[in-house]
């Protein structure tokens, strides 16, 4: 019922809204160091700088952001201007325009602000995954099919669910947070942090509850990386049943794929 | 139900408040009928329990009673654990122990004088309308329920289990499908994970970084490199010895090697004198047989060997005594070219029937 009002909110508005979970708050602070610069200052910043300067400081950006998109963990704003961007702050908006433009044209990624609070941004996909076996031979990571069994879970489920039901889920298909896995190892932590920390799930405690208990959400990230009608369609394959006797996920499905292709432009 | 559930706890919550506010003058919605409400009551409705006893001055003799108090904060912790612990339970659509649960609090409250155990009562409505809600919840399947249990099953099937025939196993599982799980199942998973996602590839470098170890090329052109190195060393020891030859070291060795012939020939008997073409003559090679008379030449030329003419006139060779040497230097020295060609040199081999060379060549001249 919450994750409907989430949805039914305007697209920009509705990311700032979301609350953080306590354990990532913990690890992210306001960049209260670093104000945006306004139109003005960037452009006489821009009138000191040669371009072949402006043009070496974005290449920064884009690797950087490249690195940090291997693990898939966000990059946050104040990391980004302390370590890569410097002493061009003055014109970070620029810079950011135009690695956003470089993603988009040379990559075929959307570098895009997951929180707008918190000015932390993540890379995905600007095309739709190909049909049919993939081109490349990378190596599939097993944990993305843990994850995917999760978020199907989560969603099915209608967006929240008690951490109790994914455990016995999980321990159906014999993979017990309590034992190390053979693929995932120390499976409590690869769920509850790892992809927390990647933006995949959220993990959030539920007041009241003795002993404490959590809840798992979708994450920001997996919000506008995840196909919702894809899930569908794969749990109309498992079960063999049409997508749309779900109704109540078929309904969601489509109004989120309205809103998160809105809600995918750069800030 | 579950709407009564939920009003009756709003209800109690709003009746919980409003004394916690204002002093028991109002009696609220609840027709308890008794005369001594608590007044100053300042628990919020979500406190623990504690031991905030305020003001028992307060109260009035027919709830002072602390048997009695004990005995209905003693039963409200029992609902509120039982609550707790059968949680899954109640959770179920078919459970209805919740309304109990609920009626049974209803009828706790009525005794309530304190606030403690009001705050016990507000404690667990909070844990009931917790647990009414996720009953709520559950009804949000409208169409077709998602059962995560088949899910897992039809997940299983997907990643390839292998379902055993044997029931017996199951038994050991503790009922959960036995069967072998192949080692890519969640790479299968992954795989179909990934049509559904749209995440950035990982950067990587394509070539990935490079081996610490010496790469394959340079061994071999060190290899390369030493082989002409042997071949030139090769060739040295025989360019060395060609030069020898053509030193009067060389040819001096020779000479006394053939001496040594020479002597050796004489001593096994000193009275038959040494035929000169026997001596010099190598049948098997007109070569060796010119270097031969060469060398003879010099020992003639030192006066190391004489020749002389025996009763058939054939020229005979044997080495000079020792003492002899300066005595025969000074007097009769002749000189005499001495020319042979490959015809003669066959004629005197048939002539002398010459079947082996007397001086043996060197292994070198073999070459």
């Amino acid at each position: 019922m919450s994750q409907r009002k989430r949805l039914s909110n305007t697209p920009g508005s509705s990311q700032g809204k979301r609350p953080s979970s306590s354990s990532v708050a913990q690890e992210e602070h306001d960049d209260t160091a670093f104000t945006q610069p306004s139109t003005s200052q960037v452009q006489r910043g821009m009138e000191k700088l040669t371009p072949a300067q402006v043009d070496q400081k974005t290449a920064e950006v884009v690797q950087y952001f490249l690195v940090k998109d291997q693990k898939k963990i966000p990059v946050r704003r104040a990391e980004l201007v302390k370590h890569v961007v410097k002493e061009y702050r003055t014109i970070y908006p620029e810079i950011m325009k135009r690695a956003a433009r470089t993603f988009d044209q040379v990559f075929g990624l959307k570098m895009i602000e997951i929180d707008a609070k918190n000015h932390m941004y993540i890379l995905i996909n600007k095309l739709e995954p190909a049909e049919g076996p993939p081109a490349t031979r990378s190596p599939t990571n097993p944990k993305m099919g843990l994850l995917f069994v999760i978020l199907s879970v989560v969603f099915m489920k209608g967006g929240v669910v008690r951490e109790n039901l994914i455990w016995s889920t999980l321990k159906k298909l014999r993979v017990d947070p309590g034992e190390k896995h053979e693929e995932f190892g120390d499976v409590k932590r690869v769920v509850t942090d790892e992809f927390v920390r990647q933006r995949y799930l959220e993990y959030v405690r539920i007041p009241h509850t003795e002993p404490v208990e959590h809840e798992f959400r979708w994450g920001q990230r997996a919000d506008v990386e995840v196909s919702k009608t894809k899930i569908l369609e794969f749990m109309g394959q498992l079960h063999e049943q049409d997508p749309q006797t779900w109704t109540q996920q078929h309904r969601e499905a489509h109004s989120a794929s309205g809103s998160s292709q809105a809600s995918s432009s750069q800030r | 139900m579950i709407i009564n559930y939920i009003i009756s706890s709003t209800n109690r919550l709003t009746l919980e408040m409003k004394r916690a506010k204002g002093g028991g003058d109002e009696d609220g919605p609840r027709q308890n009928g008794a005369a001594g409400r608590r007044k100053g009551e300042q628990q919020k409705s979500d406190a623990d329990d504690g031991d905030c006893d305020f003001g028992a001055g307060d109260l009035q003799e027919d709830d002072n009673d602390p048997g009695l108090r004990r005995e209905i904060r003693s039963k409200y912790r029992d609902l509120i654990n039982s609550v707790q612990q059968n949680r899954e339970d109640m959770l179920r659509p078919s459970n209805n122990k919740l309304t109990e649960v609920l009626e049974e609090a209803n009828k706790l409250f009525k005794d309530v004088r304190q606030a403690r155990e009001a705050a016990l009562d507000a404690q667990l409505l909070v844990v009931a309308t917790d647990l009414g809600k996720e009953k709520a919840s559950q009804l949000f399947a409208e169409g077709t329920a998602f059962d995560p249990t088949a899910f897992a099953e039809h997940l299983l099937s997907f990643m390839g289990l292998n379902r055993l025939e044997d029931g017996e196993d199951e038994q050991q599982n503790g009922g959960a499908v036995d069967g072998y799980l192949p080692q890519d199942a969640w790479h299968r998973v992954a795989r179909r994970a990934q049509c559904c996602v749209r995440a950035a590839p990982s950067f990587h470098y394509m070539m990935g970084s490079f081996h610490a170890e010496p790469p394959p090329p340079k061994q071999r052109t060190e290899r390369q490199r030493k082989a002409p190195g042997k071949e030139a060393k090769r060739i040295m020891p025989t360019q060395l010895k060609r030069m020898e030859g053509s030193h009067q070291e060389a040819t001096e060795k020779e000479v006394e090697r053939i001496l040594g012939y020479l002597k050796s020939y004489y001593q096994d008997d000193p009275t038959s004198p040494i035929s000169y073409y026997e001596f010099v003559i190598d049948p098997n090679s007109f070569s060796r047989t010119v270097e031969n008379i060469f060398h003879t030449s010099f020992l003639i030329r030192d006066g190391l060997a004489r020749m002389h003419m025996d009763n058939a006139k054939l020229p005979c060779i044997a080495p000079v005594e020792e003492g002899e040497v300066e005595a025969g230097g000074s007097l009769s020295r002749k000189q005499c070219i001495v020319s042979i060609s490959p015809k003669i040199w066959k004629e005197l081999i048939e002539a002398f029937d010459i079947k082996d060379t007397m001086i043996q060549p060197l292994n070198t001249h073999n070459e």
